[in-house]
């Protein structure tokens, strides 16, 4: 490899660039963005739909277009994220957890803009990577074998640890419930029913979507209705682009997220939920400020959406190199190559290699469409907002039940997305993290499976982990980040000055309480609290303001600090 | 309508079920049986519907438990629906179905990494009794077509492997081609994007295959074995014989087409037409023989 490169992407970009090729990319990019927005509608099953429209289409075009609408999706899966908390990705699921509070705080602009921006940074220089080491690097996730695999979930698995909020304990309720969610179905290897109940329907298992429609939008609406607070309509909105200081906190981030989005995107089985939790994890542990995630900060909406772009390219390596494909979307793209007779394979590069080229040369393109596409339509989106919640939340209803039925086309889906519905509001009032549920459901499958091939692998059992060096090195590794994620709860519990019910945050309450509410009596907790800025998280803030008094106080503080 | 003998049958369009999702092997085949249905059955056009899930057993269940009007047919693969209607969890009985036709069979081989001193299968069985068991073997799945092959093959050839199980094919080449398994049972369909990458030893079908002509046979090897996987279309059971008739007649058709078969060729699907008479045959002794294969190795018991 090396220069040689050049001159057939040169021409890849020639063929990209013809008016048919050109028109083809840029719906697949839009149409994108649409199911990428949509929650529910994800690019697997928008891909599957047009899978066969396309074959009247010559292979170029037509392949165009279907990764235009995978990679675009990731672009798209951040706006419901962050302006309503409502993923419309599985990979967008931790960008929620700061664009939603942004979004809050006036900073929807500024959060969706970042969000365009490190997908565009990452994507393309994901790219690069693909286009120069694309059989060296799909070489190297050869090594990966099933303990290799088992090791990376221990790791990942850590992340429960950081996005487990104030309750280590409720955290870890939350990770235990999403293994379960993950074991209704059949056994992912013996293929034997387990909490299925005599159904047929759940012997496939409980479909992510329905998971995350459910957590999220329903218990979304639901929570909202129950505390009659119009959330985000009243909040100013201050600026819509990111300030320079944004874009210099941000851009770290960006290019970290690239490599781990990448590189975790070589091996088959890291989907971008996957790789989006790992990133959002790092930056926490990068960041000068970690107390600060989870309350806006921008740095975690940047890290998330890159490294679900990154991921994309990444997931090329392995598809062109070998014809395997990282996850249900890319499985379904490879259904595509195979129905125009094209063999992903190492022959591909040689027999095929307009096409490659083509096919790389068009997502550079599409990633640039995709930032001049969603840029401008930040302005749109930042004022769906301002859309009165009851009218709002009916239409995040319906669409979640079309999403939740559009999956396998049965009811069933949509009961499950609604009974997920009254879970996530439920976890919401016991103040029980969703968001390690969602890690441990994506991460279920994998863990299980890699786990009983390194037993079946050898007499050893599981001490066959710590025989290989790259299952040593990444157990090692797991170990140490959950290590040092307790030590950074133990220290943050005894930092001198918290009280038993708030950490750090960057509201001060007793100000903001006098200026903006002069009607509250102050209460006399407040009037003691250090000068030190507290953290309170998304659930504390209800309860503490609860505490208080009224529900009309209630509101008030809702009101103040969004 | 003439329900009573088939004549005019379809005058409407008839909905397809394919039990895995859009753009698996299955759904690539069933669109080319698509482009050539209409030109065979007035015209009218085929619906697909994706019911994927459990190994296809969702999809399989729905196609057992549709309206025999024969205006809902199904894409079914053998040997999953014989084992899944013998596993404790059966949500179908083999006779639910009534076979259309054959149009697929995907022969299994046994497959090592180059690098792997193995060049012969006489090698592999040398080196499968000095492991004494431990050599892992990949398939995909328990309970199914590979476990099945996995498990006659020791009875053939006389040896003990250490099963690993894969989610799906893709899954276990990349175990293979990284060398953390010393083989697996393949799918013709399946290996064909790797012949370079891997050594081919033996190949269960009853010939060579023209795509790999330099593989032998287990049957030239000396040793009587054969395994694959079959796709078909059926009906469920209790659909007008007039109308099962007409449908065999216009797959008999399809599957002859020169053009049709050039295409199945570029989509890398062994095409092997059976009629559906001889394809419920076959089913029929593979149930029998998986059945004393279960009953053997004790798979039917829920530990």
């Amino acid at each position: 490899m090396g220069m040689d490169v050049f001159q057939p992407l040169l021409q890849g970009f020639a063929t990209a660039l013809t008016p048919q090729n050109l028109c083809f990319g840029f719906i697949g990019c839009v149409l994108g963005t649409l199911v990428g927005v949509l929650p529910g509608i994800g690019p697997t099953s928008a891909i599957a739909m047009l899978l066969p429209l396309t074959l009247i289409l010559d292979p170029t075009p037509a392949i165009i277009m279907l990764s235009g609408i995978y990679y675009g999706a990731m672009y798209g899966g951040s706006t419901t994220a962050i302006l309503v908390n409502i993923p419309g990705e599985i990979s967008s699921a931790p960008t929620a957890l700061d664009g939603y509070a942004m979004a809050k705080k006036g900073r929807a602009g500024p959060a969706l803009a970042i969000s365009a921006i490190s997908s565009f940074v990452a994507g393309t220089l994901s790219l690069v990577g693909l286009t120069f080491f694309a059989p060296t690097l799909a070489q190297l996730a050869l090594h990966f074998g099933p303990p290799e695999y088992f090791a990376l979930m221990l790791l990942a698995l850590s992340v429960v640890i950081n996005l487990s909020g104030k309750s280590l304990i409720k955290g870890l309720i939350s990770a235990v419930a999403g293994f379960f969610v993950a074991m209704v179905g059949m056994d992912p290897i013996t293929g034997i029913a387990r909490f299925t109940f005599g159904s047929v329907e759940l012997m496939s298992g409980i479909d992510f979507v329905s998971v995350i429609i459910g957590l999220f939008a329903i218990a979304e609406v639901l929570s909202t209705w129950e505390a009659q607070v119009t959330p985000v309509i009243r909040t100013k909105l201050t600026g819509l682009m990111p300030t320079k200081e944004d874009l210099r906190e941000t851009f770290p981030a960006m290019l970290r997220s690239t490599v781990i989005g990448f590189f975790l995107g070589l091996l088959p089985g890291c989907s971008p939920g996957v790789t989006a939790f790992i990133a959002y994890d790092t930056e926490k542990r990068f960041s000068r400020v970690p107390e600060t995630f989870g309350q806006g900060q921008i740095a975690g909406v940047a890290a998330a959406e890159g490294a679900n772009n990154a991921t994309t390219s990444g997931g090329f390596v392995p598809l062109l190199s070998f014809g395997i494909p990282s996850g249900p979307a890319l499985a379904v793209l490879l259904g595509g190559f195979m129905m125009y007779g094209l063999q992903p394979g190492p022959t591909l590069f040689e027999k095929n290699a307009p096409f490659v080229w083509a096919l790389i040369a068009s997502m550079y393109i599409g990633n640039v469409m995709l930032i001049i596409l969603n840029l401008p339509l930040i302005g749109l989106w930042a004022r769906l907002v301002k859309v009165p919640y009851p009218l709002l939340a009916p239409i995040i209803l319906i669409s979640s039940f079309i999403g939740a039925y559009s999956v396998r086309n049965k009811m069933m889906d949509v009961w499950l997305a609604i009974a997920f519905g009254l879970i996530g509001w439920l976890m919401r009032k016991l103040e029980i993290p969703s968001v390690p549920l969602i890690l441990t459901t994506i991460l279920a499958g994998m863990l299980e499976t890699s786990i009983k091939q390194t037993l079946s692998m050898g007499d050893m059992g599981i001490y066959l982990l710590f025989t290989r060096p790259i299952s040593l090195t990444i157990c090692i590794l797991a170990l140490l980040l959950t290590i040092s994620s307790l030590y950074g709860r133990y220290k943050k519990i005894s930092l001198p000055g918290d009280d038993e019910e708030f950490s750090s945050e960057s509201i001060e309450y007793p100000e903001v309480f006098e200026k903006k509410s002069p009607v509250l009596v102050k209460p006399r907790r407040y009037l003691h609290a250090p000068k030190a800025v507290y953290l309170v998280r998304e659930h504390d803030r209800s309860r503490n303001v609860a505490k208080c008094g009224s529900l009309r106080m209630r509101q008030a503080g809702e009101q103040v600090q969004r | 309508m003439n329900k009573s003998n088939g004549e005019g049958y379809p005058n409407k369009p008839v909905q397809l079920i394919i039990a895995f999702t859009a753009g698996g092997s299955s759904d690539v085949q069933a669109r080319i049986v698509e482009k050539y249905w209409k030109k065979y059955f007035n015209d009218q056009p085929l619906a697909f519907e994706y019911k994927p899930g459990a190994g296809g057993q969702v999809g399989f269940t729905e196609i057992a438990r549709a309206v025999p009007d024969g205006y809902t047919i199904g894409g079914v693969n053998v040997p999953h629906i014989l084992l899944q209607s013998l596993s404790p969890q059966a949500t179908f009985c083999k006779d639910d179905f009534v076979h259309i036709a054959q149009v697929v069979n995907d022969p299994q081989l046994i497959v090592v990494n180059p690098n792997n001193p193995i060049r012969t299968l006489d090698d592999f069985i040398a080196e499968a009794k000095k492991k004494e068991g431990r050599m892992t073997v990949g398939i995909v799945g328990t309970f199914t077509a590979h476990h099945m092959a996995l498990l006659k093959l020791q009875d053939i050839l006389g040896v003990k492997f250490n099963a690993v199980p894969f989610q799906g094919s893709a899954d276990q080449n990349v175990a293979l081609l990284g060398g953390h398994i010393d083989a697996i049972i393949g799918n013709l369909n399946d290996i064909m994007r790797y012949t370079e990458q891997f050594r081919m030893l033996a190949i269960a079908s009853e010939n060579r295959h023209q795509w790999l002509p330099d593989v032998p046979t287990f049957q030239e090897l000396g040793y009587s074995f054969t395994s694959d996987i079959r796709r078909g279309f059926s009906v469920p059971a209790n659909t007008d014989p007039a109308i099962v008739q007409r449908l065999r007649e216009g797959f008999q058709q399809i599957c002859n087409d020169p053009e049709y078969l050039n295409e199945m060729e570029k989509i890398g699907q062994p095409a092997a037409y059976l009629s559906g008479e001889d394809f419920t045959k076959y089913c029929d002794r593979y149930y029998e023989e998986a059945k004393q294969l279960i009953d053997k190795y004790e798979l039917n018991k829920k530990n």
